[in-house]
């Protein structure tokens, strides 16, 4: 058995897959399992899958039709053999050290999981790489200590991802730990991300970044109209597996909530204007029914989270008039003189409190 | 397996006057791949002749004549003999859209749907008016996407669709899969029918348009049928949540019914005339109120702090 298998869900990256490739045959520790799904790739990635299938014997490769992310990975997952499993997104690459020193923490600590903080980079056109440190516990500061995330829900306040580590095999096959596979979703990795936090009784965060997180071409802000919905989908698809066990739901609803609006937010700068107030009326709604039920808690969210959230609430119009001034506000921050400024945030935050 | 794409189940009882209208915008569906199976619950007015006479011109007519046993009994004994793939089950009184089915059907079918709800207006004979009525289709609370379940629903899940069965069309392996079945009672037989589907369903979709027309303003008025039958909403209310714990969903369920309990005893109780009104009052006071779940509960319990006024009042505690 591999101590860890890597795996590679992979549509139309010919441009990167390389790169992607010799960093994790590369990897210092050599006993891997490398599994690259071809998800219907219309460009050369399968051929370059092909190549280094031919020269590394530790390559495993999976080809099909173009069934989406979360199929992709499912069939990587179903495959695998691996002690623990990783992932990686073939336009992004990882340190040679990674997985080795991963799977030490892992075994040492017998851990369901392990993940570290990671890098995003831009690379330009003379090939310089910028790098930006993302901690992923800037919203819940615990690392290399053993968590309990199945006893402790907070912890899914750690930025969501699912590349920057590995997880025991045994563990994501005991709860059957998959992605959603509804077809044209997006955001799959969500869910696998929740399931993992839900049910891992021993975890682990290192403040050690190892991932490099590839932002070259930041997603566009147009999205189709049955895009702009995905994430609210893929929050459905969440419930629904965390209401299959009432406790585990009683436990979680007040996090999922927080991941929720976190996300929701995050969704509402992607969308084009001309979705923005549509989709915080959704919101609105499906809060105040969160809240009527009793789901939401104030004890998860910030102060300023939790007064933005009521508000919301309240009136979905004063909110979308307040989002938008802010956002011009941010706009004009630059050219204000800073004693203008200091006098704005003090009418600001007295507006707050009302 | 199945012969047909659609079984129109229509239970027939004294309603000769409407009949004719019914069956006939039925038959001229745009969808002709439907069977119509008319079920006569002993009708003694002569809509037995009509549904004969019908039967011989339309081979897709199938009559079915039973003892009088209500019209729960009578959709069950058509779903029984039901040979679609998709299930309707409409009232004799009201009338249709010619494209209702294939509408109907085309929502279904393009998420892959358990049952779709699709949109209706109340034909008020006395006016000759049609209007809308919010509350039988709440699209507010319904997501912007298809298909959803119950639990993207924003109010009340009871409250988003009403509890009756004409205004959907259902996937028949469903209904089979969950063993739905109408109670077999004289009024609100179909409310344990559709709100165990909706809180079953794993996909439920929505078409918006206006595909039927429920007939209102001439008939028998619904508080005098309920003279009779004033406990028949307590029984389906209980089946109710009998099938919920059953299907081990009660817990996160029971703030919804309990509103919604509440909700249609103060309905009930409102539109029933003397003397039945005051025996229900003093039933709900002394004992379902109780037995409903309603009793004892805080006031942030209730969505509706209107209807928990009301409650206060009606147990003297106003």
């Amino acid at each position: 058995m591999a101590k860890v298998s890597v795996i590679l869900p992979i549509f139309n990256v010919e441009n990167y897959l390389r790169e992607a490739l010799d960093s994790v045959c590369g990897q210092t520790l050599s006993d891997i399992e490398i599994i690259c799904v071809n998800d219907g790739s219309t460009d050369s990635s399968l051929d370059i899958i092909r190549e280094y299938e031919a020269r590394d014997n530790r390559i495993v490769v999976i080809t099909g039709p173009n069934g989406g992310y979360g199929k992709a990975m499912n069939k990587g997952l179903d495959a695998a053999t691996g002690e623990y499993i990783g992932i990686l997104e073939p336009d992004d690459y990882v340190v040679p050290e990674m997985y080795g020193e991963l799977y030490d923490i892992a075994v040492k600590n017998d851990l369901d999981f392990v993940k570290a903080d990671f890098y995003r980079f831009t690379r330009n056109e003379n090939g310089e790489e910028n790098l930006t440190l993302e901690k992923i516990g800037k919203n819940f500061n615990k690392y290399n200590i053993i968590l309990h995330p199945c006893d402790d829900p907070m912890c899914v306040k750690f930025t969501l991802n699912t590349w920057t580590g590995i997880y025991k095999r045994a563990f994501i096959e005991e709860f059957h730990i998959r992605h959603n596979e509804t077809p044209g979703a997006s955001f799959q990795d969500n869910g696998f991300f929740f399931q993992t936090f839900a049910y891992a009784r021993r975890a682990m965060i290192v403040d050690k970044p190892y991932y490099r997180n590839r932002r070259d071409n930041p997603n566009s802000s147009v999205m189709s109209k049955t895009k702009v919905y995905c994430m609210n989908i893929e929050h459905d698809y969440i419930r629904a597996l965390l209401m299959r066990d009432r406790e585990v739901w009683e436990k979680f609803k007040y996090v999922y909530w927080y991941k929720k609006y976190m996300n929701y937010m995050f969704t509402f700068q992607r969308i084009g204007d001309e979705y923005k107030k549509e989709y915080l009326t959704r919101m609105q709604l499906e809060f105040k029914r969160a809240r009527d039920k009793g789901e939401l808690s104030k004890d998860v969210f910030s102060e300023l989270e939790w007064n933005k959230i009521n508000s919301l609430i309240k009136n979905v119009n004063s909110y979308y008039d307040t989002l938008r001034s802010a956002k011009f506000f941010r706009k004009i921050v630059p050219y204000i003189p800073k004693p203008v400024k200091r006098g704005i945030l003090k009418v600001m935050s007295l507006r707050k409190g009302r | 397996m199945y012969s047909k794409k659609v079984s129109i189940i229509i239970p027939v009882y004294n309603v000769v006057k409407y009949l004719d209208k019914c069956i006939e915008s039925v038959c001229a569906q745009t969808e002709k791949n439907i069977e119509i199976i008319l079920v006569d619950d002993e009708s003694n007015d002569g809509s037995i002749d009509v549904c004969r006479r019908w039967a011989e011109k339309d081979d897709r007519i199938v009559l079915i004549e039973q003892k009088n046993a209500g019209a729960g009994a009578a959709r069950n004994t058509g779903l029984r003999a039901a040979k679609g793939e998709y299930l309707l089950f409409l009232d004799s009184d009201d009338f249709f859209e010619p494209d209702m089915v294939e509408e109907a059907l085309k929502s279904i079918e393009e998420v892959n749907a358990d049952f779709v709800v699709f949109g209706s207006d109340t034909y008020y004979m006395d006016k000759d008016e049609f209007i809308r009525n919010p509350w039988v289709l709440n699209k507010k609370h319904v997501p912007p996407y298809m298909p959803f379940t119950h639990r993207e629903l924003t109010d009340n899940v009871f409250k988003v669709f009403v509890g009756w069965a004409w205004d959907k069309l259902y996937r028949t392996e469903f209904v089979k899969a969950h063993d739905l079945y109408f109670q077999e009672q004289r009024t609100t037989n179909d409310l344990l029918f559709v709100f165990s589907a909706l809180v079953l369903a794993k996909k439920i979709t929505v078409n918006d348009k206006v595909l039927a027309h429920q007939r209102r303003g001439g008939k028998e008025s619904l508080s005098v049928t309920r003279e009779k039958s004033w406990h028949c909403f307590y029984d389906a209310l209980t089946a109710l949540r009998d099938r919920l714990v059953a299907e081990n969903i009660y817990w996160e369920l029971e703030q919804d019914y309990i509103n919604y309990a509440l909700h249609f005893s103060l309905w009930n109780l409102r539109t029933l005339a003397e003397p039945t009104h005051t025996m229900l009052r003093e039933k709900l006071v002394d004992e379902w109120f109780e037995s409903l779940g309603i009793k004892g509960k805080p006031e942030s319990y209730f969505y509706n702090k209107g209807e928990y006024a009301d409650y206060l009042e009606l147990i003297g505690e106003k």
